[in-house]
């Protein structure tokens, strides 16, 4: 199903092409994303699979072995510097000066980006419950993450890389953070990528989805498409009956005469093939973006370990 | 090249370490105040005193301003803005041989205004005065680049030991060259080839180490 | 201009058939008219705070189903077609009933009960609508 816009010259917000980074005991291997301007992109892995590693490259603070990234049209890390006057950075392990206070951060970044709107610096001041005058020593853990982010979000760049950036909030502040993020997508040239445990946040507000599982990509595209690929098949097998082995189903669990088969290229034609083969299918069920993630890193682990 | 960019962060660090600036400078007026008012004992005391400020103050700038930013974890905010790593060292270099070039300047200054107006200590004093007082310069050099580019406190132990117990040795090792030593009586200070060639060692030193230290850090591939 | 949608996050739906669904009983109660405009796709994803891509796959589909009509450069307005209001009531309706007829079938009730089941319940609301005048 084609919904993308109609342009087929959009530029891409973020290309890593083949990218490679060799750690000691970790490796990034061929990391190919595409986020298109104007999208959001959710990053799901678990901690460790390398989306710290990923976000790190794109921003040239880690240099690749192998492979090409652009951002924002230009070459990493050679123009990183020409890249990060337009890009917003927030990670979860930052932190701003704890001496001083957050007028102190807000005039200095103000000092650097001429793109900085004192206007809607106030307004999220306001809406992020935070004061000014306040040391940053003086702030709860969630007030801190929405001090680093208010910098970032003032100056309205064009991409917003977040690591994380709902991580450890109480319900409301990440309500408060998913909004302001949402409002950034009512202007057509603007992008996210936000890496985040938070699979539901990830499902509801991204265009694009990747995952990423000890160091490799095992999926990257557009959330629809990816979702709809993938269902959860609830089958009455008589006993005695074997379950057949149908191509598009990636798991099968199988108790007594109730079985759940996951299939991750569905089509109706599955469905009909289970019930041509005597199997009933009950009910055929969307899978939650969580749901998704967890079945296909067991896939892929096993995939590579076969 | 990003001079507006460079020039934000060296007044951020100069914002940030306020009261490590005001010391400094507070400890060497105060030194300095006892070498050209106070007796005899005080004039050594004082001394002493700006001497071991510079030393200290050598090792506390490159560590809270370079270990503190790695580990209070403010390095990656830094580094979000459109800086470069090479770019970042060279305004971490500009700012905290800033803050050290004052009171070190101050120590030179007022060592002068000492001798001339003292009346006591012979002018001939004076080039060996400059090249005792490039040591610490040296020291901080060697001490605040090896900090920036070990990235970690071990770097900074390490060579703040290193630096700080050659100073004897160095100075013995100086005292040694008669022709540096031989005019020190002398009413006039004289500047034989023998100071020029230490001094203008001691500069390029100095050069050298600035050259390598940016060389390593454009080096880098793994900066944060 | 408010878009008065709003999500359940219980709702084990897809989103974007929610968004559908509330769309089309939105025309159906009467509260959006034929032709009227409708939120930009944009515009309702930053509303309701959901992906651009899932409005525009609900959109999409709205329109191949001929219930709102997207214009390049125009924005989105309902369907000018007369009588899609009624139109989308009566697939409601529809979809209900057919939904009660499945599960009695399920259930093994036989037609002429389910008849008299629906009768009792029509009995019911008329009560329940006295009750509240």
């Amino acid at each position: 199903m084609r919904i993308g816009d109609s342009d087929p010259a959009i530029d891409n917000a973020i290309e890593l092409r083949g990218v490679t980074k060799k750690y000691r005991y970790f490796t990034l291997d061929g990391i190919n994303v595409t986020l298109p301007r104007g999208q959001i992109m959710g990053f799901i892995g678990a901690n460790g699979a390398g989306k710290s590693t990923t976000i790190r490259v794109l921003l040239g603070l880690v240099h690749q072995d192998a492979g090409e990234v652009r951002v924002l049209g230009h070459k990493m890390p050679a123009q990183q510097v020409a890249a990060k006057w337009d890009i917003g950075f927030v990670s979860e392990d930052m932190r701003l000066y704890e001496a001083m206070t957050m007028s102190w951060h807000m005039d200095f970044v103000r000092s650097i980006y001429p793109t900085w709107d004192a206007a809607y610096a106030q307004l999220l001041l306001k809406r992020f419950g935070l004061r000014p005058d306040q040391k940053i020593k003086g702030f709860s853990h969630g007030q801190r993450v929405k001090s680093a982010l208010l910098l970032v979000l003032a100056r309205k760049p064009k991409l917003l890389v977040l690591d994380e950036p709902t991580t450890g909030l109480d319900p409301v502040a990440r309500h408060e953070v998913l909004r302001e993020l949402t409002h950034v997508m009512a202007e057509e040239d603007r992008s996210i990528l936000f890496s985040s445990h938070n699979t539901q946040d990830v499902e509801q507000i991204s265009d694009q989805i990747t995952f990423i599982d000890r160091g490799r990509i095992i999926a990257s595209m557009e959330k629809e498409s990816y979702l709809d690929r993938w269902r959860r098949l609830r089958l009455e097998v008589p006993r005695g009956m074997e379950l057949p082995d149908l191509p598009g189903i990636i798991a099968v669990e199988r108790e007594g005469s109730l079985a759940v088969a996951t299939s991750n290229a569905f089509v109706p034609d599955i469905a009909n093939a289970y019930e041509s083969r005597g199997a009933r299918v009950q009910r055929v069920e969307n899978m939650t973006l969580e749901e998704i993630f967890v079945a296909n890193v067991e896939h892929s682990r096993e995939e590579v370990e076969a | 090249m990003n001079t507006a960019v460079i020039g934000r962060l060296i007044l951020k660090d100069w914002r940030l370490n306020r009261l490590t600036i005001s010391l400094a400078i507070a400890v060497g007026v105060g030194a300095l105040l006892l070498v050209r008012y106070g007796s005899e004992i005080a004039r050594t005391l004082g001394t002493v005193w700006f001497f071991v400020a510079l030393i200290v103050l050598g090792s506390m700038l490159p560590a809270s301003t370079i270990i503190n930013e790695r580990k209070k974890q403010t390095l990656a905010f830094i580094m979000s803005l459109p800086v470069s790593a090479v770019q970042y060292a060279i305004a971490k270099m500009l700012s905290i041989w800033a803050m050290f070039l004052v009171p070190w300047c101050g120590l030179i200054i007022s060592a002068l205004v000492v001798i001339e107006t003292g009346r006591v200590i012979p002018h001939g004093v004076i080039p060996i005065l400059l090249i005792l007082a490039m040591l610490p310069l040296l020291g901080f050099c060697i001490i605040s680049s090896a900090t920036l580019i070990g990235e970690s406190e071990g770097a900074l132990i390490a060579a703040s030991l290193v630096c700080n117990s050659s100073y004897w040795f160095v100075w013995y090792l100086l005292s040694r060259i008669p022709t540096l030593t031989e005019n020190w009586k002398s009413g006039l200070p004289v500047w034989n080839p023998a100071v020029r060639t230490v001094l203008l060692s001691e500069m390029a030193t100095l050069a050298i180490i600035v050259a390598i230290t940016l060389l390593l850090q454009s080096r880098k591939r793994d900066f944060i | 201009m408010p878009s008065a949608l709003i999500l359940s996050q219980t709702d084990k739906r897809p989103i974007y058939l929610q968004i559908m669904e509330q769309i089309k009983q939105r025309i159906a109660l009467g509260d959006w008219a034929e032709g009227q405009p409708i939120p930009s796709i944009r515009q309702l994803a930053v509303d309701l705070q959901v992906s651009v891509i899932t409005v525009k796959r609900a959109y999409y589909d709205l329109e191949r189903e001929g219930i709102i009509v997207t214009q390049h450069g125009k924005g989105s307005r309902v369907a000018s077609t007369p009588g899609l209001g009624a139109r989308l009531r009566e697939q409601e309706l529809k979809q209900h009933l057919e939904q009660a007829a499945r599960i009695a079938a399920q259930m093994g009730i036989p037609q002429n009960q389910l008849e008299d089941r629906l009768r009792e319940a029509g009995d019911r609301i008329a009560e329940e609508e006295k009750e509240l005048i």
